[in-house]
């Protein structure tokens, strides 16, 4: 199918430019019900994308038009050429301002690192299996069901510039539901985890890690409302609440004016006399499964700074978005590395706080920079004791809440964020019983 | 106008009959689902244009068979008459591979029997008034163009006014030994998206219209602009609500949302199987006010979720799931229903031929009642008519709720003061919720703009909605 791309997309001379991301995937899933395999599933499929490109000028403007299909390796020529022409017409007039494809270049990236490149997929099905189940040994709680993916994947990006690069990689999921019963009801508590290398104390870590926690939920009593509450985040939220910096950072929010981040300027405010935020993205970060040589452009991706203490030292952004902005292209980097805190969790809960710890689905809206989310689980601690809450919701804004915040020496990772395990923030209003 | 089946199934149809009959020399049941959608994802904004295929674009082919014991799958997008003893190879030894290895495990493998397949032989082809290839890709931008315009000049306040449509035409082929089926729809969906800016506040909502539809939803579409702009604006001055617990109206998307985390996720019958579902205790009990009637099904109203079959094969239905607030029954796919021992109802969706099947929810609604939405409105003293639903998630095992709104408005003395509140996020335990329905509107309506995960994944094409309904929320 690519050489039948490559001589088709030759051959209409309409067209400016065009890139193919081929990808072929190979992979297995688990799917668990207590201690047992409920339906095993197993996948090979190969997928092409192209884009078709078109320059043009009206009004004295200058234009690249761009489409993108998807074909199916089993789609006959005549249905391919019928399907770029028609993109090829379609981008006769998508009116995004010019900008240029991405260039080879004699970088050399590393390849992608990890165990599971050491064996098949067959093979690190039983050793994933037993470290998801290696903690299910307690006598109130176990894992109620369990859902594991690994696919190994070959990406190749190819463009009329005359780039072309591959690189191989492998990406697993694991999705667990945990139950406990105390003397009320079996409670549950949902984790969903990603991995890119063999980690099974990392796997068995989390596993164990959320028995003890659905252990506190089944204590737990409703959550009481509260005012300018001292609120402890800790754990998964905080990847969705430091997105916001991610988004704000990022070319084309600035180029949509979505984001007024300025370089130079401090995105918490002036004065701030709590911890401010230092943010680095890495391509490389290790057991991250979106972690890649090349971004979906092709372009080769390096480490780069995007906060110092608050202050944006560069906005990170694909080879389109950067030159609108006439800037540097650093590609896409979907990882982040928010630099831990001032403080040991211990400090943070030197004062009466609430610390949240579960949401059914918390929510960072990267737009209006609104936060919420239903309490699953959280800890109260009014002074004298800490008690288990469930139930109710917080709500804030980040711009409020920034102007405060401090971020926790402790350090996790999250599939593609690294930072601080918890954040302290003020004044924030809890809706309870 | 009639949809067209896709000519790369039909074209294959053969080929898939044969290697059903390859896998059958090993197992004693075997199916296919074949599936070809094609379509595209139109964007305009102040900055840009995109005309790309539509995120829901595949075609491909997933294999199911009993291997003994229960079923594996094997998902490919290759085939070819020259390939398929190939392909048959390769499903039985990367399926036997897999679960070979994991004998060493402690873990074995739960039992399934056998599907019992009636013979059944059809085809549905749906209607639209419009074809999406009837309409060149220029026409509809420049159509957008227009829309995004008109919006742009409606305020001042306006940072950007994107419009979005997508089309899909969805053809699918289900072949087993017993069953040979066909299917053909196309859903449309246009959406506007005001963004407004006031100093350092930034808002925005979203306007939409969906149906089993082609182009002619631009129609519906091109009325909605002033009205979305004017919503979007009265946003930058909400404040913040007091948390409590309020007198509601929730409307109809609102409502829809409840119907959908509360009772939609939470009869799903797989959950039966994991015992992760607290409906189970309350079949043929009272879940909700005696007003409260809860359909869901392919074929409960026409809509996005509308099908002649399911992704397993099994025919869509209409399930009324709470009568005059007695809770009757679930929503399943095929194997949870093997293993209950209870009737498949047309729910077993997959969000790809990649992905597995699952209990999904199709069209979810509450139904009408007697009320007016003004006498709802003249009824409470202190609370909220909430507007606008931006996300939600289910809680099966314990029934929380979390509903994300777009707005809260204002009612002191049976009347909206014209006071906005926004973001506003209700919480709370399904049934209370659910209990104190004391009026229901007559009027019911479907958004289909949105789409619906199971926990943070599995993304498939659903419809909500409902009535104006008043309640009682905790809302923070």
């Amino acid at each position: 199918m690519t050489n039948k791309l490559l001589k088709i997309l030759s051959s209409i001379k309409d067209i400016d430019g065009w890139k193919i991301n081929e990808e072929k995937v190979e992979s297995s899933e688990l799917f668990f019900v207590k201690k047992q395999i409920d339906m095993n599933r197993g996948k090979r499929v190969h997928k092409y994308q192209v884009t078709v490109y078109k320059n043009f000028e009206e009004d004295g403007n200058k234009y690249t038009g761009s489409s993108t299909i998807n074909i199916s390796p089993n789609t006959d020529e005549d249905e391919v050429m019928e399907n770029i022409n028609e993109a090829s017409f379609a981008a006769s007039f998508v009116k995004n301002q010019a900008y240029p494809l991405v260039k080879p270049c004699d970088t050399v990236q590393p390849n992608m690192e990890s165990k599971f490149f050491q064996a098949s997929i067959a093979q690190w099905l039983p050793k994933l299996t037993e470290a998801i189940f290696k903690a299910d040994n307690k006598e109130n709680g176990c894992v109620n069901s369990a859902e594991l993916f690994l696919n190994k994947k070959n990406t190749r990006i190819m463009n009329s510039e005359g780039l072309d690069v591959s690189y191989d990689s492998y990406s697993g999921q694991l999705e667990f539901i945990t139950n406990w019963t105390e003397e009320g009801e079996e409670i549950e508590l949902f984790k969903d985890i990603k991995f890119s290398d063999y980690n099974p104390d990392m796997i068995a870590g989390e596993v164990e890690n959320m028995l003890n926690i659905s252990k506190e939920k089944a204590m737990a009593v409703p959550t009481p409302s509260l005012k300018n509450q001292t609120v402890i985040l800790t754990g998964s939220p905080l990847k969705k609440f430091f997105s916001y910096y991610f988004t704000h950072s990022n070319a084309q929010a600035i180029y949509e004016k979505i984001s007024t981040a300025k370089l130079n300027e401090n995105i918490q405010g002036e004065d701030i006399k709590s911890d401010l935020v230092t943010i680095t993205l890495d391509p490389f970060l290790k057991n991250s499964s979106i972690s890649s040589p090349y971004d979906n452009d092709g372009f080769p991706l390096q480490k780069v700074a995007i906060f110092e203490d608050g202050i944006l030292k560069n906005y990170w952004g694909d080879q389109r978005f950067s030159s609108y902005l006439d800037i540097k292209p650093t590609g896409r980097i979907d990882n982040f590395i928010v630099e831990c805190g001032s403080k040991s969790i211990d400090e943070l809960k030197n004062e009466p706080y609430l610390e949240l710890i579960e949401f059914s689905d918390f929510q960072m809206n990267p737009l209006t920079g609104d936060f919420a989310g239903e309490i699953r689980l959280g800890r109260y601690y009014d002074g004298n004791k800490v008690i288990p809450v469930t139930g109710g919701s917080i709500s804030g804004n980040i711009k409020e809440a920034q102007k405060n915040m401090y971020l926790s020496k402790e350090m996790q990772q999250d599939n593609n964020f690294v930072g601080p395990k918890s954040i302290q923030l003020f004044n924030i209003d809890v809706a309870g019983n | 106008m009639h949809v067209e089946m896709s000519s790369f199934l039909t074209k294959h149809k053969e080929n898939l009959k044969i290697l059903v009959n390859m896998l059958s020399e090993e197992y004693k049941y075997v199916s296919i689902l074949g599936v070809d959608t094609k379509g595209k994802t139109y964007g305009i904004q102040r900055t840009g244009v995109s005309i790309n295929d539509s995120m829901w674009s595949e075609r491909g082919f997933v294999v199911r068979v009993h291997n003994g014991i229960n079923y594996s799958e094997f998902s490919f997008n290759e085939i070819s008459i020259d390939s398929l003893s190939e392909i048959a190879e390769e499903i039985k030894n990367k399926l036997n591979n897999d679960l070979e290895g994991l004998k060493a495990t402690s873990i074995n493998q739960a039992s399934y029997s056998i599907i019992d397949e009636d013979a059944i032989e059809k085809q549905f082809l749906s209607q639209v008034e419009i074809l999406p290839e009837t309409v060149s890709s220029k026409e509809k931008i420049e159509r957008m163009t227009k829309l995004m315009n008109k919006g742009l000049k409606c305020s001042n306040y306006l940072l950007d006014f994107r419009v979005r449509y997508e089309e899909v035409h969805i053809s699918k082929i289900f072949i087993s030994n017993n069953k040979d089926l066909e299917q053909s729809y196309i859903w449309s969906q246009g959406v506007l998206v005001p963004i407004v800016r006031k100093d350092s506040i930034t808002k925005y909502c979203f306007e939409g219209v969906s149906g089993l539809k082609g182009v002619e939803v631009f129609d519906e579409l091109e009325v909605k602009y002033e009205e979305a702009v004017s919503k979007a604006v009265k946003l930058l001055d909400a404040e913040k609500i007091e948390p409590g617990v309020y007198d509601i109206i929730c409307a109809p998307n609102v409502t829809g949302l409840i119907a959908h985390e509360a009772f939609g996720h939470g009869v799903e019958m797989d959950m039966f199987v994991k015992n992760r579902a607290k409906s189970v205790e309350y079949l043929g009990k009272p879940v909700a006010s005696q007003l409260v009637t809860m359909h869901d099904g392919a074929t409960a109203i026409e809509s996005v979720s509308s099908y002649l079959f399911d992704d397993e094969g099994t025919l869509g239905t209409d399930t009324v799931i709470i009568d005059k607030g007695i809770l009757k029954t679930g929503i399943s796919d095929l194997l949870s229903s093997l293993k209950l021992g209870t009737k498949p109802t047309g729910n077993g969706k997959r969000e790809s031929f990649e992905r597995k099947a699952y209990s999904r929810m199709t069209n979810t609604f509450l139904a009408g009642g007697n009320d007016r939405l003004e006498d709802m409105i003249a009824s409470i003293e202190k609370g909220y008519l909430l507007e606008g639903m931006m996300s939600g998630m289910e809680d099966p095992k314990n029934w929380g709720i979390q509903c994300m709104l777009l707005q809260g408005k204002e009612i002191l003395n049976g009347k909206l003061t014209g006071r906005i509140v926004s973001p506003v996020i209700m919480t709370g335990y399904v049934p209370d919720v659910l209990k104190s329905i004391s009026m229901v509107s007559e009027e019911v309506e479907i958004d289909g703009c949105g789409m619906c995960g199971k926990g943070h994944k599995e993304w498939v094409k659903t419809s909500d909605g409902g009535a104006y309904i008043k309640t009682k929320g905790r809302l923070g």
